[in-house]
């Protein structure tokens, strides 16, 4: 996963709950808590994003919030792409993040093409 | 008069003070063009009735579970010049994407009667309509039309592509490639199989790499893992790219 490797290679400790969890301000990822509330009610609960949208305005800049709007919309076009072609790891990439996968309950997920 | 489809983005990203970034701008143009115009395999109407039917899952307020039929809930257009079991397909893609399994896709084949390379030009208009309607949500900016379908017919292009052990759909391997796949193939040692993915349609990729580059990463910066445009660092760019996946399921 890309966020750990960016993490790993700044020496910097990450706790993969991250990606699923609820999140603290932390120094491997500022505004974190910001980000992840944006990309949450723009899937959960779409009567919040304003607030979430101003939220991380006030914590960054507009164009931070711009650039992480565009990236959920990058990351729902690359789901499509990945669900809708069955695309898998390789076995190898797939051995190297099984504790991972495991730890976020990845496997559960009807996706996981293992 | 009619807008063209640049303009039609233009109006969307203009609708707000916030400054969006002329290359976003820019690359979500550059698709929309496509959007409507005859691709690889099918003619612009019926891109656009893709489209339709993807615009309305992204919107609807009361989903359709992924086991039932959205066309025969009434609500997608029963005029459409794509047959329901296809349009079924395209709404269960666009909004439950993560619930595919190998198993539906040799039925929805079988039932559709869709070769692999037409499912891949269906996924790119469904990336097409995604990426910019969603963006659009999250910026807070109105969402643009769709452009009118232009007349003409598909270019029916052919790859060499195989079977793949890493994908249902079959792709072009790299020593397979062609002057069309060159752009996104030459200088690359290696490719991961989601971008492969789309390989059978050259055109695909194009939409691929025009709004990869603009919404997350150029494709050649992503070995710096401290790449930034000076707003998000890497490390929150990934947060945001592994959260929505999270919700999304997807265990790529």
């Amino acid at each position: 996963m890309m966020l750990r490797a960016s993490s790993t290679a700044n020496d910097l400790e990450l706790d993969v709950d991250v990606v699923r969890g609820d999140l603290q301000e932390s120094d491997a990822i500022h505004h974190a808590p910001e980000l992840a509330a944006l990309v949450d009610a723009s899937v959960n609960d779409l009567a919040s994003l304003p607030s979430a949208r101003s939220a991380l305005v006030e914590a960054t800049d507009e164009a931070t919030m711009l650039d992480a709007a565009a990236v959920v919309a990058n990351f729902e076009m690359m789901t499509r792409i990945a669900d809708g072609t069955g695309t898998r790891h390789p076995a190898s990439r797939l051995e190297s993040m099984s504790e991972l996968s495991s730890s976020m309950g990845l496997e559960d997920f009807v996706s996981a093409r293992v | 008069m009619t807008q063209t489809p640049t303009s039609l983005i233009e109006s969307s990203h203009e609708s707000t003070d916030l400054q969006i970034r002329s290359d976003l701008t820019a690359a979500h143009a550059q698709v929309w063009e496509k959007l409507a115009a005859p691709g690889t395999w099918w003619s612009g109407s019926e891109r656009l009735a893709v489209a339709e039917v993807v615009r309305s899952a992204l919107s609807d307020t009361d989903p359709v579970p992924p086991w039932d039929s959205a066309s025969k809930s009434g609500r997608l257009p029963n005029d459409s010049v794509i047959n329901s079991e296809l349009q079924d397909a395209v709404y269960r893609l666009a909004l439950h994407a993560g619930t595919l399994t190998e198993q539906w896709y040799q039925k929805m084949r079988d039932a559709t009667g869709v070769t692999p390379q037409q499912w891949v030009e269906i996924i790119e208009v469904t990336i097409i309509v995604t990426s910019v309607l969603r963006f659009a949500q999250l910026a807070g900016v109105d969402q643009p039309e769709f452009p009118e379908p232009l007349e003409g017919h598909p270019t029916r292009q052919t790859q060499p592509s195989k079977p793949a052990n890493h994908h249902w759909v079959p792709v072009v391997h790299l020593e397979d490639s062609t002057p069309e796949l060159a752009p996104f193939y030459d200088g690359l040692p290696a490719l991961a199989p989601v971008i492969r993915a789309l390989s059978s349609v050259p055109s695909a990729m194009h939409t691929l790499f025009t709004l990869g580059d603009a919404q997350y990463i150029p494709m050649r910066e992503m070995v710096d893992l401290n790449w930034t445009r000076g707003t998000l660092s890497r490390r929150q760019i990934e947060l945001v790219a592994g959260r929505l996946s999270a919700h999304r399921e997807c265990f790529y």
